[in-house]
């Protein structure tokens, strides 16, 4: 199990299938989430100082409405700038494969295409966690 | 995590009177060494899980729902912008169709004055030929009423140029007030 994770999606209604299906899957107990690429940016800030509450895991949305850059930014910004070794990647209901690609260069480890039955990419990408946490893990795509 | 005993039979006694049991991922980190509360705490599991089911399916309906109004919105959109393009292309054609029409009752008006305009002209150059001519017939005949008809040729010869330059005086203004009104 995930011990926490930290889901950035500009879709309030996906935040709640995002922790039922965490729940329903023993992917982790707990599940914080966020609107905006901005909001996370400033908690990855507030954790380079405070790391006792960051999350071991990062789920980003490619576009996220509402924020003053895209998910491809905001994990190039947390690799980067915060880089601290969580496992990041983005989930995305887009499969385009030229963003799949620019994520890949910025550091993502994974994508999840977001669709109504995400259960089981979500289940596929917790057997494969623990290859991500000690990076021996590929870029994946979850389709 | 682990509760006193008293909690736990507190919670087993509201769990079999009210079927009120402990909710959320707290059950996942609550453990017991008695089974009676084991018991309670896998009920009280598959009791989260099934409710989880159930919001889960009714999220995941509003979600496709939404997405169903987004794209049913966003297609109205793009009728209402076509339907909006499409009145003022009617607009235009009606508009341009209103001048056509204008033009037509305006060429068909020129038209027509023209036509009186020109037999006016002839009847008076005919009456001008006609009268200069038994005029002439009158003079040479040595007629006695070569003076009547004389004074008479002075003034119907200068009616019939009165009345001629009236007509082309009206006629260019016609023209003149039609043009200031298309400037406008």
């Amino acid at each position: 199990m995930i011990n926490s994770i930290l889901l950035v999606d500009d879709e309030n209604l996906f935040h709640l299938v995002f922790e039922d299906a965490c729940s329903l899957l023993d992917i982790t107990l707990s599940l914080q989430s966020v609107s905006s690429a901005d909001e996370a940016e400033k908690l990855f800030k507030a954790w380079a100082t405070n790391p006792s509450t960051r999350p071991e895991c990062v789920f980003v949305d490619l576009n996220i409405i509402g924020s003053t850059f895209d998910g491809i930014e905001l994990i190039r910004r947390i690799n980067t700038m915060y880089g601290n070794g969580v496992v990041i990647g983005i989930i995305s209901s887009s499969a385009d494969q030229d963003e799949i690609g620019k994520a890949a260069l910025v550091g993502a480890q994974f994508w999840i295409v977001k669709s109504d039955d995400i259960e089981p990419r979500l289940e596929r990408f917790r057997e494969d966690y623990s290859k991500y946490a000690d990076k021996t893990q590929s870029f994946t795509v979850y389709k | 995590m682990k509760f006193h005993r008293e909690t736990e039979m507190e919670l087993i006694a509201l769990a079999a009177d009210r079927s009120i049991f402990l909710e959320g991922n707290l059950i996942r980190l609550v453990e017991s060494e008695y089974t009676d509360f084991q018991t309670y705490l896998k009920s009280a599991l598959d009791n989260d899980k099934e409710k989880r089911k159930q919001r889960l399916e009714v999220t995941k309906q509003v979600q496709t729902q939404n997405k169903d109004l987004e794209k049913k919105a966003k297609e109205n959109d793009r009728l209402m912008s076509e339907l909006k393009e499409a009145l003022e292309a009617a607009e235009v054609a009606k508009q341009r169709i209103e001048n056509d029409l204008d033009v037509l009752q305006r060429r068909t008006q020129f038209e027509l004055i023209g036509n009186i305009v020109q037999i006016a002209l002839w009847v008076i150059v005919g009456v001008g030929v006609v009268v200069t001519l038994m005029y002439f017939f009158a003079m040479y005949s040595g007629s006695s009423e070569k003076t009547l008809i004389g004074n008479t040729w002075s003034n119907l010869f200068g009616i019939l140029l009165t009345n001629s330059f009236s007509i082309i005086g009206t006629i260019m203004g016609v023209k003149y007030a039609s043009e200031q009104k298309d400037q406008k």
